[in-house]
């Protein structure tokens, strides 16, 4: 399941990132940053991202998740620092 | 003669002419007028009192009309009430505290008296009105949230600013309904000039387009939505449409592009952009040229100023007030704050941009959906677009766009295609973070967008 979710993460990403046009976006991989410190996202284009991958994990997993709730913005650990980090939560969100 | 309502004089006058077309029949001003009589005589003999408040359930029909102006002439307050869903009839029935309520099941209107209203104290709104013998109007908003507000006009008023038009023969389609303003106000325009009413079965692209084959029609009075569908629909090739000389809009504001396309297609007829609001009536505007949607309002009954950009009213016209709803939207000294964001031009003139309700605040910065959609309308792949507000954690607000596609496109690839084109032409805050496919937009009975869900 992990890898599944890691590959619609990068598809997402890669997808963003023709508008974004970031380098560290073109091979996205478990350790790229995604949000906040050294992350390639702006807010706006997580929205994007959360929307895409809220939908893409509908139709693959059958689950509706929110990923962007009171619960992921008081983790200790944000969960959109990186595509592993963003991975496990995902994980964790499905298996509820 | 001599009738309290003056319009049922001036029916006389105008004879033979053709007053109505209501499924494809035709109606002269004299059938209208006998018609009128006919329920003048139902009504005294069933007993409604001057001041009773009445309610007529139907769209326009030829009968509904009749009773229509029997009722302002024996000085009732009318509520017109379209919808046949029995829980919305009986909110209305309770907000505009009706007395008699007519249906129909043959054709014929008959009366019934509601017994559980009885004579009990009146809203001091119609109270005033009763005591000044006059005919008053209850008409409901479209309010997106919550219970329609029902507000009371004064019909005497309303009508009076109607007299002494110059006659001219022309054929109209009546598009709005019989409960909604837009609608009340081509009925009594029309009448006030001696014109053709043409009444539509249904409000679906292709019946309206039927009828203004089959009829001769000259004038359609609609929305930016039902002129999307008609020009989607292809129907525009299929019928005749060049007896149109004007397709007038309003409702809700009109994409640039939807305009330059409309000019396209239709080069000979004049676009005409409407304006007007439930509390004001209709306002006689003027825009600056063809292919502008800045207009100049040119009615001596109404005053207009811009606050914090948004419009604000001050009519002769405007409604006595509401009778089921604070009166929050009017200042102490009668300005009525329409809700209406407007930018101005330096010479004066103004066009509508969107309601201040349906602003989408994405950290901050405001977005305006009407430009978002003007954008998106533009693409190739889309036939319609709707974009409101989407809640989320991180923005606030963050801006959705709801697609109906021309042909099959994957979800995927309809959200590269959006973001791709709209790079350089909007700032990224106003780029659609969440992308729908639908069949359809959301939008009501009155072919109006309804953005807030």
């Amino acid at each position: 399941m992990k890898n599944q979710i890691e590959a619609i993460i990068i598809e997402a990403l890669q997808d963003l990132n023709d508008d974004i046009e970031s380098e560290s976006l073109e091979n996205p991989t478990k350790e790229t940053k995604i949000f906040g410190e050294e992350g390639a996202l702006d807010s706006l284009a997580l929205v994007s991202l959360i929307s895409d991958l809220e939908e893409a994990i509908h139709d693959d997993f059958g689950k509706e998740v929110t990923l962007a709730d009171e619960k992921a913005m008081s983790q200790h650990r944000s969960p959109f620092g990186s595509v592993e980090s963003l991975t496990e939560y995902i994980e964790l969100l499905i298996k509820e | 003669m001599a009738h309290h309502c003056w319009m049922i004089d001036s029916f006389v006058e105008m004879a033979d002419r053709r007053a109505i077309i209501y499924r494809d029949n035709l109606y002269s001003y004299t059938d209208l007028y006998k018609r009128i009589n006919h329920y003048i005589q139902i009504i005294g003999k069933s007993g409604i009192k001057s001041g009773s408040v009445v309610a007529i359930n139907s769209d326009y029909t030829f009968e509904a009309i009749a009773l229509f102006f029997a009722l302002a002439e024996n000085q009732n307050i009318i509520v017109p009430i379209i919808t046949t869903a029995p829980e919305e009839i009986a909110n209305r029935i309770e907000s505009a505290e009706v007395d008699w309520i007519f249906t129909t099941e043959d054709g014929e209107f008959r009366g019934r008296k509601l017994q559980f209203q009885g004579d009990s104290q009146k809203h001091d709104y119609i109270s005033r009105l009763v005591s000044e013998k006059k005919s008053g109007l209850v008409l409901f908003s479209s309010g997106s949230t919550g219970k329609p507000k029902a507000m009371l006009h004064d019909l005497d008023r309303l009508m009076d600013g109607y007299r002494g038009k110059k006659q001219k023969e022309i054929n109209t389609l009546i598009f709005l309904t019989f409960d909604h303003i837009g609608g009340i106000d081509t009925m009594l325009r029309i009448f006030s000039i001696g014109g053709t009413i043409t009444i539509p079965a249904s409000r679906q692209p292709e019946e309206i387009s039927r009828l203004i084959e089959k009829h001769l029609v000259n004038v359609l009075p609609s929305s930016p939505t039902f002129l999307n569908l008609l020009l989607l629909s292809g129907l525009h090739h299929k019928y005749d449409l060049s007896s149109l000389k004007i397709i007038a809009f309003g409702a809700e504001p009109m994409p640039e592009s939807l305009l330059l396309r409309l000019r396209k297609i239709f080069p000979n007829i004049e676009l005409q952009q409407k304006f007007g609001t439930s509390e004001t009536n209709a306002i006689k505007v003027t825009s600056r040229s063809n292919d502008s949607l800045f207009m100049k309002f040119d009615d001596p009954n109404l005053e207009h100023k811009v606050i914090d950009g948004e419009l604000w009213l001050k009519s002769k016209t405007q409604v006595l007030g509401y009778l089921n709803a604070s009166m929050e939207s009017f200042t102490e000294d009668g300005w009525f704050k329409t809700g209406d964001l407007v930018e101005t031009s330096e010479d004066g003139y103004i066009k509508i941009i969107g309601r201040n309700k349906e602003i989408i605040n994405v950290g901050g910065e405001k977005v305006l959906p009407s430009e978002v959609e003007s954008v998106l309308l533009e693409m190739d792949e889309f036939s319609d677009v709707m974009v409101f507000g989407e809640e989320n954690q991180i923005t606030g607000q963050s801006v959705a766009v709801e697609v109906v596609p021309k042909t099959e496109i994957d979800k995927r690839e309809a959200k590269k295609a959006i973001r791709r084109f709209c790079k350089d032409k909007l700032d990224s805050y106003k780029i659609p973070t969440k992308i729908t496919i639908v069949d359809q937009t959301n939008f009501g009975d009155r072919f109006k967008k309804i953005r807030r869900r």
